[in-house]
């Protein structure tokens, strides 16, 4: 038992700075983030993976954090909601939804974003269907789908230009 | 004012920085986990805690043998309190619905918490219990027995109309169990210092709080603070006081430590409110060029043992057409379930759904242009009262609308249009919302360099009040929208309505516009008076604020900087309140108390409501009945719009939840035990990005003089309404089959 | 969640080493349905044995051999869906892949975790159900005279009707996949219609892998019918959820006659449904209209709806007929 009790030690890369914690083995990846590093960009909106809000990009990737355990971030490099600004320079995609509206109460937003980055990173000139499916895991409950839809695009074209 | 600014409160959202309720920093938290009854009905016998408290970090477990008295009754907000129930969890062994709180556990960790919640055994002894509408052990009564105000609307011989009507209607619609499933969780954090506690829950009704928690706990309501500036969506299920806040705040007095509670996404489904199922009984008569004589609905809707939660929607729908002879009856059903409660648009979702699928079907038995048929009964005036509308678009809103989606192209027979493997539809139905108001409180400081701040205890529930507040308040003073700080969402600051009924912008902007006009009239006075003043001796009402000045209309002007110099004081700040028409002088006193009275919809002297028209386009696949929306329009007309982008994200929004309702929503019923069964976002469907590729909203342009001095009408619950019953005629207009019960599914079709 | 240990292992044969060995351990690759029923307290482990760092190996590459698909048990559903020798040439199983769940579920589950995904009933998700054999042996079903719309019609016990939730694995046990099994006692192989087992008496016992071991890889062998199919999948919602009915078909015709065909069924049985009677009535036949009704008919015809699930029927069968002429009219 004592032994189960142990933490784990974790050193990992996150936003782009090194970063060691120690966790419980229970402990997700959206409650080391939130809890131990103050970082509540990313939401927990279900627990279960079914929504989305808790969405952070690790090594490139766009994955659910409150099915990922803190344990497992160790040697990848996780990107989460607050990485996506340059100091004060919104990230295209942060600036789009601002400009389209594709927000309203906003706790949907963070896991978006991130979603919406790991799509562009990996197809930079997404078709409306690939924005639709591929943002499918994100809930929106207010709902901003369709301008969600046109910001991405305009953040697309906009990041193309470079 | 009426301008798209952009949300003021947009960057520290898509930054991540927006601190909602469970993501501010308390020190030292300890974590609070739920224990939920697992039957509807019946008593606890017993616990056995040992496993529990043997989890390392468990602190505490409060049960009904713990807690007790030390829970004051809550007052029902259906009789004049502010509670979403009386009910008590933790005060008795009783058992009056599933998923009622049993037990907390609170821990070092959440992941403690967790796990010893688990580890708690609760013996039952259960009772049968009543689930819905037609179970047995019901008790169905008339809403005017259970609530002395409660009118039902009627005018004219309706009985004797139908019977005399060449053409009649007599259908049965029913609508199901549904949850709001805002993407945040139910959150409260519990933080005391002396006898002070402030509470971080995202609410609808700040001041509600405040007051509801001294109440519960018997503690002095100034000790009480609600910090709740970001709300991650509501809907209606954060605006009456529910029973975990107290509970919380017990937790946290006992171990003297911060204590924060995140309940589960499936606790969700039964420790706040709901969406209760309904049923209708509609009949119309018309004559046969399709002009309304009659129209009877009696509605049923289920409620909980504990409290009468009402909708009474006829109050909304016996008020739309010109129809001579109404006579509306609207009955509870008290089951062994949870308290419902207000649920976006709560009485118009269900009972516009009946009566706009009601007019379908009249105008399908007419072979009439359903749209046609709304024309012929549209009005100017209530046609109970004979009260005239402040202002009312709706067929122009049908006209803009038909214009944007093509309406003329539209068959009349049901099953005529096909495109490949799908039949299409083309439904349409009206979207109505009453406009509320109440009163309202603010505080408004100017300072000489224009920096400006607002003080209200609103709340901006995604919904853009931070936004049109601010646009106010720049408007009035002749500033930039960036020149305006926002305050809201805080029990510390001048009281303001629950965010319900959508009376937000119309209350909110008001008070505000009053405040600063309070500024200008002593910056005015002063530029008037001072000595070789540019404006010294001009009439008060000759001048404007302009870009940070004061301005006449020759031109002539003061800089706001020169005016405060003028008056000798560095920054003005103004206190208003604020009263809507037909509201009695004591609201303000009940609003410092919590109460969330509103005015407006059908009054006396007058009826406001906004009005809009829906038309969707449903595709029904032939082979395998699958149900798709590729296209829906809707144009809306709800008085001055105060930020015409706000505005339209919540009318597309409104449609999505329309859409949602209509074909995806139902929280699933396990009738034998009375306990919900899809409580997770996998299998309570909501709409995905996928499922809607063409929402637009038009915003027809309207008015209004009378409702309110800026002229503003809520909008919030507005879209969704009306949705259901427009895709409900799409798929009847697709299929020629006529589904009167929510949601549509495929097993309906095949 | 119940603490447990958390290791990890960095080779396959290490992976089944640490699990030979101590308290019962469970390998977590994704986490998608471990962590998801472990969070729910359905699921207990004492221990679990982190295998992500094996994607770095084999079994996270995906080879085309001899004609043959040997997909790394570690590669993720994402990963496989959009290689170009499974779009290509295996559509069934890109078409499956590409459909289930949401872009950040297919990023995180393996293939081999996925086709171990548990049912989504409710009275085996929800503890506090108190009948559940799957969840609580001998406990009863409450899903049987319960809420049942999403469960099962076809493989159906009275001790279980919950439905098996997965698309891939309905893909692969059409197509005969093979699956490479790996335990502390060496290498095996299993039929990917060998996985799953039939709930009948004991739905506890889902699966005929034996405690510690670990799929390595699945070969999918490629047949004149694997460029000609497809997977059709029904739901209510456009996308990101469990099929209400799905049909996996892999159709070698010559002339518009069948000469060999790939049945499987989703969302409407207990485990990935092999529809060897549907096939049967295919082979030797012309695929027209009829023949794809005859063949829907005989693949149904032993299924057993509950009382919200009936629709299931008439919904399963027309997916299936629907797949059968869309395979038909695919252009190669």
């Amino acid at each position: 038992m004592g032994e189960m009790m142990s933490k784990v030690k974790v050193s990992t890369t996150i936003n782009g700075d090194p970063v060691e914690y120690l966790c419980d083995a229970e402990e997700t990846l959206l409650d080391v983030l939130r809890d131990h590093l103050g970082l509540t960009g990313a939401k927990e909106g279900c627990g279960t993976g079914d929504c989305g809000a808790c969405s952070v990009v690790v090594d490139g990737r766009v994955v659910c954090s409150c099915l990922v355990l803190g344990a497992e971030a160790e040697g990848r490099k996780v990107t989460t909601v607050e990485g996506l600004a340059t100091g004060d320079r919104l990230h295209p995609l942060q600036q789009k939804f601002l400009e389209f509206a594709a927000l309203q109460c906003g706790v949907c937003t963070p896991g978006f974003l991130v979603a919406a980055k790991a799509l562009l990173d990996r197809n930079p000139d997404p078709t409306e269907t690939e924005i639709r499916f591929g943002l499918a895991g994100n809930l929106c409950r207010c709902t901003g789908y369709d301008k969600i839809v046109r910001a991405v695009q305009a953040a697309a074209a906009e990041m193309r230009k470079g | 004012m009426g301008r798209p600014e952009p949300r003021v409160d947009g960057r520290l959202k898509v930054t991540g920085n927006a601190r909602y309720a469970s993501d501010f920093p308390v020190a030292n938290p300890a974590h609070a986990c739920l224990v939920t009854s697992a039957i509807a009905k019946g008593r606890i016998v017993s616990f056995d805690l040992d496993d529990a408290r043997a989890v390392p970090g468990v602190l505490d477990i409060l049960t009904h043998e713990t807690v007790g008295n030390e829970v004051h009754e809550p007052k029902f907000f259906g009789s004049g309190g502010t509670a979403s129930t009386i009910h008590r969890p933790l005060s008795s062994a009783q058992i009056s619905h599933a998923g009622q709180i049993v037990a907390i556990v609170v821990a070092d960790t959440y992941e403690a918490a967790r796990e010893a919640a688990y580890r708690v055994r609760v013996t039952y002894e259960e009772e049968d219990a009543a689930t819905t509408l037609d179970s047995d052990g019901v008790e169905t009564l008339p809403a005017t027995k259970v609530r002395k105000e409660h009118k039902n609307p009627r005018v004219g011989d309706a009985a004797a109309a139908l019977r005399a009507a060449p053409v009649t209607i007599d259908a049965v619609y029913e609508t199901p169990t549904q949850h709001h499933n805002a993407i945040e969780l139910y959150a409260t954090t519990c933080v005391w210092s002396g006898e002070q506690l402030t509470v971080y829950e995202p609410s609808q009704f700040v001041h509600a709080l405040k007051h509801a928690m001294a109440e519960q706990l018997g503690i002095d309501a100034e000790d009480v603070r609600v910090i709740s500036p970001y709300v991650g969506g509501a809907f209606g299920s954060k605006a009456a006081v529910t029973p975990r806040t107290a509970l919380v705040a017990i937790a946290a007095r006992r171990l003297n430590r911060p204590v924060k509670l995140v309940a589960t996404r499936a606790q969700g489904f039964t420790i706040a409110t709901y969406r209760a199922e309904t049923r209708h009984r509609v009949r119309l008569g018309a004559q046969r060029d399709g002009k309304l004589t009659a129209y009877v609905h009696e509605g049923w809707e289920a409620t909980s043992r504990l409290d009468d939660y009402l909708v009474g929607g006829t109050e909304t729908t016996a008020h739309i057409y010109d129809v001579p002879n109404v006579s509306t009856r609207v009955n509870v059903v008290r089951t062994d379930r949870a308290t419902p409660g207000f649920m976006r648009s709560p009485p118009e979702v269900p009972y516009v759904f009946a009566l706009e699928t009601a007019l379908d079907e009249l105008a399908e038995a007419l072979d009439m242009d359903p749209i046609e048929l709304r024309r012929i009964n549209d009005t100017r005036n209530d046609p109970i009262t004979g009260a005239p509308y402040t202002s009312r678009s709706l067929m122009a809103c049908y006209d803009e609308a038909s214009r944007a989606f093509g309406w003329r192209r539209r068959n009349l027979p049901p099953g005529s249009m096909r495109d490949g493997d799908w039949l299409v539809g083309w439904g349409c139905a009206t979207a109505v919302y009453p406009t509320f108001m109440g009163a309202a409180t603010a505080r408004v400081r100017l300072a000489r360099n224009g920096a400006t701040r607002v003080e209200i205890a609103a709340h901006d529930l995604g919904t853009g009040a931070y936004t049109a507040i601010a646009q106010t308040a720049a408007e009035r003073l002749g500033l930039p929208v960036a020149a305006v700080e926002v305050l809201l969402g805080d029990s510390a600051l001048p009281a303001a309505p629950v965010a319900g009924g959508s009376n937000t912008t119309a209350s909110c902007c008001n008070v505000v516009a009053k405040a600063c006009d309070g500024i200008r009239r002593r910056l005015v006075r002063a530029a008037m008076r001072a000595d070789r003043g540019p404006l010294r001796g001009r009439k008060p009402s000759s001048v404007n604020f302009v870009d940070r000045h004061i301005a006449g209309e020759d031109g002539a002007k003061v800089s706001l900087a020169d005016a405060f110099d003028m008056l000798g004081a560095p920054m003005i700040e103004e206190y208003a309140h604020w009263l809507p028409h037909g509201m009695e002088p004591d609201a303000l006193k009940k609003l410092h108390l919590g109460s969330a009275a509103l005015t407006g919809g059908a009054m006396e002297d007058r009826i406001a409501a906004a009005f809009g028209a829906e038309l969707v386009e449903l595709r029904v696949n032939v082979y395998t009945g699958e149900l798709r929306v590729p296209r829906i329009v809707g144009a809306f007309a709800a008085g001055r719009i105060v930020n015409p982008r706000t505005a339209h994200s919540q009318y597309v929004g409104g449609m999505i939840w329309g859409i949602a309702s209509a074909l995806h929503e139902q929280t699933e019923l396990d009738r034998r035990v009375a306990r919900y069964v899809n409580t997770d976002l996998a299998e309570y469907l909501i709409p995905v990005n996928a499922d809607v590729p063409d929402v637009q909203a038009i915003l027809v342009s309207e008015e209004d003089r009378l409702v309110n001095p800026l002229g503003i009408k809520g909008l919030g619950e507005l879209a969704n309404v009306g949705t259901a019953a427009a895709l409900g005629n799409a798929l009847y207009h697709a299929t020629g089959r006529r589904i009167r019960k929510l949601p549509l599914r495929i097993e309906d079709v095949l | 969640m119940r603490p447990f240990l958390y290791e990890r292992a960095t080779s396959e044969c290490a992976a089944v080493q640490l699990a030979a060995s101590g308290a019962p351990a469970q390998f977590l690759a994704g986490g998608t349905t471990l962590i998801d029923l472990m969070k729910l307290d359905v699921l207990r482990p004492a221990r679990l044995i982190d295998i992500n760092g094996l994607a770095a190996g084999a079994a996270g590459l995906i080879e085309e051999r001899e004609g043959a698909l040997r997909l790394g048990a570690l590669v993720d559903m994402a990963q496989a869906a959009e290689h170009p020798v499974v779009r290509r040439k295996f559509p069934v199983l890109a078409d499956a892949l590409r459909q289930a769940a949401s872009q950040q579920v297919r990023n995180m589950a393996s293939l081999g975790g996925n086709l171990l995904q548990r049912t989504r009933c409710p009275y085996y998700r929800d503890r506090s159900w108190p009948a559940c054999n799957r969840r609580k042996p001998g406990s009863g079903c409450g899903a049987l005279h319960g809420q049942n719309r999403g469960h099962a019609v076809l493989g159906v016990s009275d001790a279980c009707i919950a439905t098996y939730p997965g698309d891939l694995a309905v893909a692969l046990v059409a197509l005969d996949a093979v699956l490479e099994i790996i335990g502390a006692d060496g290498a095996r192989t299993m039929g990917a219609a060998e996985l799953h087992r039939l709930p009948a008496d004991t739905p506890h016992v889902e699966t005929n892998l034996a405690p510690g071991q670990l799929i390595a890889a699945i070969r999918v062998p490629a047949g004149p019918w694997t460029r000609r199919s497809l997977y059709l999948k029904v739901r209510d919602r456009e996308s990101y959820q469990f099929a209400l009915a799905s049909a996996a078909v892999a159709l070698d015709l010559s002339d518009g006659m069948v000469r060999h065909a790939r049945v499987g069924l989703g969302g409407v049985a207990t485990i990935p449904w092999r529809a060897t009677a549907a096939e049967d009535q295919l082979v030797g036949r012309r695929l027209d209209g009829e023949l794809a009704r005859a063949t829907a008919e005989a693949a149904f015809a032993a299924a057993r709806p509950a009382r919200h699930n009936a629709f299931k029927l008439g919904l399963g069968k027309r997916t299936l007929e629907r797949a059968l002429l869309q395979a038909a009219q695919m252009e190669l």
